[in-house]
């Protein structure tokens, strides 16, 4: 590999010290937008703190879906989310990012960035209603300058001209490093990823896979959504398989392999149908 | 700032759009001369010097610039403005003639003084852009559509109301027709746009009024609007990614609406400040308003930038002026065709300037690169 | 009964240039390509078809040969307008240009080109292109003996009847087969939808793209002079915003022609009842009101705006429409 230095590709982690839930799902049901039937269909989960969930599937499964409806970018047809406690199953997108939620989401371009804006308008993309950069709704340019070059030095976001690049021009690693940097730094109590590391060369994946493991060691919980399944061996504490919109299987990565998850992943088997 | 943030001067932005449409404007002027040499060569040179310099021949065209020009921005303001949002404004000149009446309706009915009768068209403009915006918002159907349905609507009923309020009309007011509104120098005085303290400078010349003022002053608000506010930052990113715009927690339809209302209100302050001048009486037509049309291009030129739209908006009505002084030896529309050819041309100067920056991040992007 | 006809035969008259134009929007759209700049490519077409038939009038091929030298009038609208629509396709598809900053100068450019080209042909200040009386279908056209008095057939069929017409009727079947029944068709609809699935089947996004901004450049043209004379007072440098209104009729036909047809007939039909308030004795008087007919002109507007909201939920626009295509983007 020619980057320079030794990629380590086996994350380190220490073992995960597991708290009180975060995020609860119960008999969540999400539409899809494609066809008629749901896409999600009855999912309940938790990720508690200091731990990180994985959602393993075949792309397609409903996980994009499942993660619209815990996000709010799509609204559950039935079912509760719970953040900490408290009742989002309905609650508009900005009250899921004030209650402590934060989302990478799967499509940087699409979702994740507002590409013709500059990287300091984007790095305060879920921030820039708060006092600290805005008073009396006129936006504090310097605080917002400010804040994007800590991140940008913070978080190794390399650009051509620094916070005033246009997202647009960036490196696909660098836009998702700008993104993460955004959404860690807000210091959420949850954080979901969905398919973090897409598309990026070994040295960006490397460096979000720290990341990752570094919210979970600060005791937050991690919602995971990955096709990689060495993404989803490495990182995860614990992994829920899903499978045509439900979940089919909970493994421990530690007493499961590759091969029992890909058959649970292709519909061939079923937890809860092999205990009965 | 960092010394990394400072760009060359010619490879910003702003000043790529600026040279962008100097360009158009120059090869259009080109063109257009060309066109004139076809139509008639030997009055081309004397049409042209008509074209480009009767605005600044004396001060009363030079007055009249600056009042046709003034309704020209409001327009080209509220297109830009609903640009940003990413919307299409069409309606403009269906808001814009609700502004006017409006306007006249509070200066000739209720006798009101012209600011009231300004804000009147205000709210005129913005009842009118609020439904394009409700109905992207709420029923998913295209601001296009709604906007061009609600021109015809808003002609028509403009029509309508006047011909049955006998008080608005000329001849209610010991004048002979009955197709026009009153004018407003019989009507009510008052509601006349005053004429500012520097008419004098202008010879006194019977076009000029503050109504430019008072769109330069628009024009600096939708600025700061823009570009300083958090209100601004939510526009902008609904138009740039309605999708990243939800993804951020934007209520992007709350956002669609007020766009358009700020938009209508816009074309509706242009509307009265045509008609409040006192130069022009509005008459009961059979086709739509021309004027909020025009504000497409001016938006166009400027990139829909709000300062760049003062100087637009000043650019197309001096080249307007200088048309109407090209008759008898040609027809004052070859003026609209040398906008037209320019309009057309800073469709492509987009289209340069995004390759002009595109090449310059580019060859940045190999540099960091390379490192 | 005598009314009656009257206002079927004007209501096809008047329905006939929207249905033209708003099928070529349709093609245009369901290539990919919004086309804003339909009232321009009818001016256009209708300015060139307009001195055709004055040209023809004043050498006497005209009045000899009447529907032949309608039929050339017809073809010189539908290739003028295409020719006209190529300034759109160059912007949107070569240059990936705004689509509707490009059709807005189109917009700009034609009626000012009209004014400018009718004055230099026919003079300072005379801005109407009068059009011979010879080019309406008459009984005369087949031979027919004139009949006496009113009659209900002859006021259905021959008050209003131009070549336009039954050439209307032709292309309209013509595209729907073309759009539905063929190859070209569906693939044009697929790059509308989705040009890069298109395109990784081996289709010619920028060549589809052409094919539907000429397609609709003609049948905007040749709709431009249905216009013009269902109009009736010759070509005065505009159509009257029916190209905006062809537009309108467009997205309330779902971009699909059958409903097309149908909302052409509706808006015609309107347009007509406005335009006979005074004479329809079924409609309400309002006592009192003057200028009623304004409410009547209204009216169509008014319930499309109505019928979107029940109707757009599930809208069939394409897709990919206003996106210019780049090879490169994914």
């Amino acid at each position: 590999m020619m980057v320079g230095r030794d990629v380590q590709f086996a994350v380190d982690k220490k073992p995960c010290e597991v708290g009180k839930p975060i995020l609860e799902v119960e008999d969540l049901v999400v539409p899809s937008k494609v066809h008629k039937n749901n896409a999600v269909r009855g999912v309940s989960f938790n990720v508690r703190a200091g731990e990180i969930v994985c959602v393993a599937g075949i792309d397609g499964n409903g996980q994009s879906e499942l993660i619209y409806g815990i996000t709010g970018l799509e609204k559950p047809t039935s079912g509760t989310i719970r953040l900490e406690g408290r009742d989002i199953t309905n609650a508009p997108i900005r009250e899921r990012s004030k209650a402590g939620m934060s989302h990478i989401p799967e499509d940087r371009h699409k979702h994740g960035l507002v590409l013709d804006y500059t990287l300091a308008d984007n790095m305060v993309l879920q921030r820039y209603w708060q006092p600290e950069f805005q008073n009396h709704g006129f936006i504090k340019k310097n605080a917002v300058l400010q804040y994007a070059e800590r991140l940008i030095k913070q978080y190794d976001v390399r650009s051509g001209q620094g916070p005033a690049t246009i997202a647009r021009s960036m490196s696909g690693g660098n836009q998702q490093k700008a993104i993460i940097a955004r959404e860690v730094d807000k210091d959420p109590q949850l954080l979901v990823a969905v398919q973090p590391t897409r598309g990026l060369d070994v040295g960006a994946i490397e460096y979000i896979h720290k990341q990752i493991v570094a919210e979970r060691d600060k005791g937050r919980a991690v919602l995971l959504v990955s096709l990689e399944l060495d993404e989803v061996m490495n990182l995860s504490d614990r992994i829920l398989v899903i499978y045509e919109g439900e979940i089919v299987g909970e493994f421990d990565p530690k007493k499961t392999t590759v091969e029992e998850l890909g058959l649970y992943m292709a519909g061939a088997k079923k937890q809860g149908e092999a205990k009965a | 700032m960092s010394k990394q943030n400072k760009q060359p001067l010619l490879q910003r932005p702003a000043v790529v759009g600026v040279l962008a449409s100097l360009l158009s404007i120059v090869v259009g002027l080109v063109l257009g001369f060309v066109l004139l040499v076809l139509l008639n060569p030997g009055a081309a040179v004397g049409g042209m010097r008509a074209m480009l310099a009767t605005g600044f021949s004396n001060m009363d065209k030079l007055g009249k610039v600056l009042y046709q020009a003034a309704p020209l921005m409001m327009c080209g303001l509220s297109v830009g403005f609903a640009f940003k949002t990413g919307l299409f404004n069409i309606g403009a000149s269906g808001q814009y003639t609700m502004g006017a009446f409006f306007s006249l309706l509070c200066a000739i009915q209720f006798q009101m003084p012209w600011y009231v009768c300004l804000l009147a068209g205000a709210v005129g403009g913005a009842i009118w852009g609020i439904f394009p915006g409700l109905f992207k918002a709420y029923f998913n159907v295209n601001e296009v559509i709604t906007a061009i349905m609600f021109n015809w609507i808003g002609m028509y009923l403009v029509n309508l109301l006047l011909a049955n309020m006998p008080n608005m009309l000329a001849s209610g007011w010991g004048a002979s027709n009955s197709d026009r509104t009153a004018a407003l120098n019989v009507a009510n005085p008052g509601a006349i746009l005053p004429r500012g303290p520097f008419a004098a400078l202008f010879g006194n010349s019977s076009w000029i009024n503050i109504s430019i003022v008072i769109t330069i002053i628009f024009a600096i608000l939708v600025w700061v609007i823009l570009q300083k506010t958090t209100f601004g930052y939510e526009l902008k990113a609904c138009g740039l990614s309605r999708d990243a715009a939800q993804y951020a927690g934007i209520n992007s339809k709350r956002n669609i609406v007020l766009s358009m209302v700020i938009s209508g209100a816009l074309s509706g302050i242009g509307g009265g400040i045509y008609y409040l001048a006192g130069t022009g009486q509005y008459v009961l037509e059979k086709s739509i308003l021309g004027m909020g049309f025009n504000g497409i291009p001016v938006a166009l030129l400027a990139s829909s930038n709000p300062i760049g739209t003062i100087f637009a908006s000043l650019f197309i009505s001096y080249i307007q002026v200088g048309g109407a002084a090209m008759q008898p030896a040609y027809s004052s529309e070859t003026i609209d065709i040398v906008i037209a050819v320019i309009i057309y041309l800073a469709a492509f100067a987009l289209l340069m300037r995004g390759i002009i920056t595109k090449a310059v991040s580019g060859h940045k992007g190999k540099e960091g690169a390379a490192k | 009964m005598m009314i009656a006809a009257n206002i079927i035969s004007m209501t096809i008259l008047f329905a006939v240039p929207l249905l033209l134009v708003a099928m070529g929007g349709m093609f245009s759209e369901h290539s990919g390509v919004i086309n804003i700049a339909l009232e321009g490519m009818m001016i256009i077409g209708a300015l060139f078809a307009c001195f055709t038939l004055q040209g023809l009038d004043q050498s006497g091929f005209g009045p000899a040969h009447p529907q032949l030298s309608m039929f050339i009038a017809i073809l010189v609208a539908g290739v003028t307008g295409m020719i006209f629509s190529l300034l759109l396709g160059f912007a949107a598809i070569n240059l990936k240009a705004d689509q509707t900053i490009g059709g807005t100068a189109l917009n700009q450019f034609a009626p000012a080109f009209a004014v400018v080209m009718t004055w230099a042909i026919q003079g300072q200040g005379l801005t109407t292109i009068f059009i011979p009386n010879w080019v309406r279908i008459t009984r005369d056209t087949f031979g027919l003996a004139p009949v006496d008095g009113p009659s209900f057939w002859n006021n259905l069929i021959f008050k209003y009847f131009y070549l336009t017409t039954p050439v209307a009727i032709v292309l309209f079947i013509a595209a729907y087969i073309v759009m539905y029944k063929t190859r070209f068709g569906l693939r044009l609809r697929a790059c509308g939808e989705h040009p890069q699935a298109a395109d990784s089947v081996g289709i010619n996004v920028y060549k589809m793209r052409y094919a539907g901004v000429l397609i609709s450049g003609f049948l905007g043209g040749v709709g431009g002079l249905a216009y013009t004379l269902a109009a009736g007072s010759g070509f005065n440098s505009d159509v009257g915003g029916y190209g905006f209104l062809a537009l309108a009729v467009m997205i309330f036909g779902n971009w699909k022609p059958l409903p097309i047809l149908g909302a052409s007939l509706f808006f015609a039909l309107f347009k007509v009842i406005a335009a006979l308030n005074a004479t329809l004795t079924f409609l309400p008087k309002f006592e009192g009101v003057k200028e009623i007919s304004n409410f009547y002109q209204m009216l169509p507007y008014i319930v499309t705006m109505i019928v979107l909201i029940f109707t757009s939920k599930n809208s069939q626009a394409p897709k990919a429409e206003g996106i210019p295509y780049d090879k490169g983007s994914r």
